[in-house]
């Protein structure tokens, strides 16, 4: 993820470096926590904990279009984007999720993605006063809901 | 020299100190790998690895003249993190080539020429100053290298701590933008359908301006408050 401009090679050096960003991102991230999302998957419906919090969550939800289970999704969202998705990826798998719903739950993976991450790598490196940290939190939940709404009515 | 190894180990066992729960996770631990819970009843399932494991999907059958192969190596009907893992691996092209020609775009200018013409407008759109622009574009590709050039901003006096705070509040929200939405949103990428990439990313972008301007808003708000 560095930015950090580097000497300047060729068109090519340029792209075979972002590639191999891609796949360190990839290989780093995606991968471990698509496994992790498709684990807690895995678990939720063996335990039938799943089954639970489907019924549970379906009434707020259902505000945004989505079933009871995306709840799951929703609660990892904040600690991780790539474990969210990975849940998301796992709940569209096994038949809980449909395409328009996981296309719902998109823009606000990344709106309202990871903040418990970038709490330190962000604000706490930008030295934002920590007065303002409960705006930033709400800023980015709320970007995230009203994501899910206009996904919801007006683009699926 | 032996009895003072000796002491010296008697000394790092009783050193040792573990939380309650260490001798629980211990025990869970064991079950999970014994395989005594394989065929376990109701939840209990859920205490095996090989349960939770699940497994790789199937790639169809052909027999002469008939049959269905499946649509890539990871097969159909697979679940648990064996299906996880070929469907990540289905996913590394895409990443590869999306973040290959951000970079592409990037050694072509692109990146600069997008920093040229939105410097003038980050006053009206956020009330932010122009030299906040190349900040604003690096924001879109990573989240450490621009919270870093934001505080030299602002250490430097380019931008106030209100600023600041508007355009912290930018970055937050939908944190390095591109490579999130091609790194971890690509994983959700085959499973939406119809829907054209770009609608999902245009409203993240859309909002991230529209938390700024919520931030915006409550400072200007609390300043006049101050000053009062």
């Amino acid at each position: 993820m560095e930015a950090k401009t580097e000497k300047k090679g060729n068109i090519i050096d340029a792209f075979v470096g972002g590639a191999r960003n891609g796949f360190k991102i990839g290989t780093n991230s995606m991968v471990p926590n698509i496994i992790f999302g498709f684990a807690v998957i895995s678990i939720l419906n063996l335990t039938g904990l799943m089954e639970i919090i489907g019924k549970v969550f379906t009434p707020i939800m259902g505000i945004f279009g989505l079933p009871g289970v995306a709840a799951t999704a929703w609660m990892a969202i904040f600690v991780s984007m790539g474990g969210a998705a990975g849940v998301i990826a796992g709940l569209f798998t096994a038949g809980q999720m449909t395409s328009a719903q996981v296309a719902i739950m998109l823009p606000a993976l990344l709106l309202s993605g990871a903040q418990v991450q970038f709490m330190g790598r962000m604000l706490g490196t930008a030295e934002l006063d920590t007065k303002y940290y409960p705006h930033m939190f709400t800023i980015a939940t709320v970007n995230g809901i009203i994501a899910m709404l206009i996904m919801n009515y007006f683009i699926v | 020299m032996a009895t003072e190894t000796k002491e010296k180990r008697k000394g790092a066992e009783e050193q040792v100190q573990v939380k309650w729960y260490g001798y629980i996770a211990l025990l869970v631990g064991i079950l999970f790998f014994s395989g005594l819970f394989q065929k376990a009843p109701g939840a209990l399932k859920a205490l095996d690895f090989n349960n939770v494991m699940g497994s790789f999907g199937t790639l169809g059958e052909l027999t002469k003249g008939s049959g269905t192969l499946a649509e890539n190596f990871r097969g159909v009907g697979g679940s648990g993190p064996k299906d996880g893992w070929l469907y990540a691996l289905t996913l590394l092209p895409s990443v590869m080539f999306a973040l290959g020609m951000v970079k592409i775009i990037e050694h072509l200018d692109g990146m600069k020429a997008a920093q040229k013409l939105l410097s003038p407008l980050l006053k009206p759109l956020m009330g932010l100053p122009g030299s906040a622009g190349l900040t604003l574009i690096t924001s879109i590709q990573s989240t450490d290298a621009a919270a870093a050039m934001t505080k030299e901003l602002s250490d430097n006096g380019y931008i106030t701590e209100k600023e600041k705070a508007i355009f912290c509040a930018f970055q937050f929200s939908g944190a390095s933008v591109i490579t999130n939405f091609f790194a971890s949103g690509a994983a959700l990428f085959p499973f939406i359908g119809d829907l054209a990439i770009w609608k999902p990313l245009v409203l993240i972008i859309v909002l991230k301006f529209v938390g700024a301007n919520a931030m915006r808003f409550w400072v200007n708000k609390m300043d006049k408050k101050e000053e009062a």
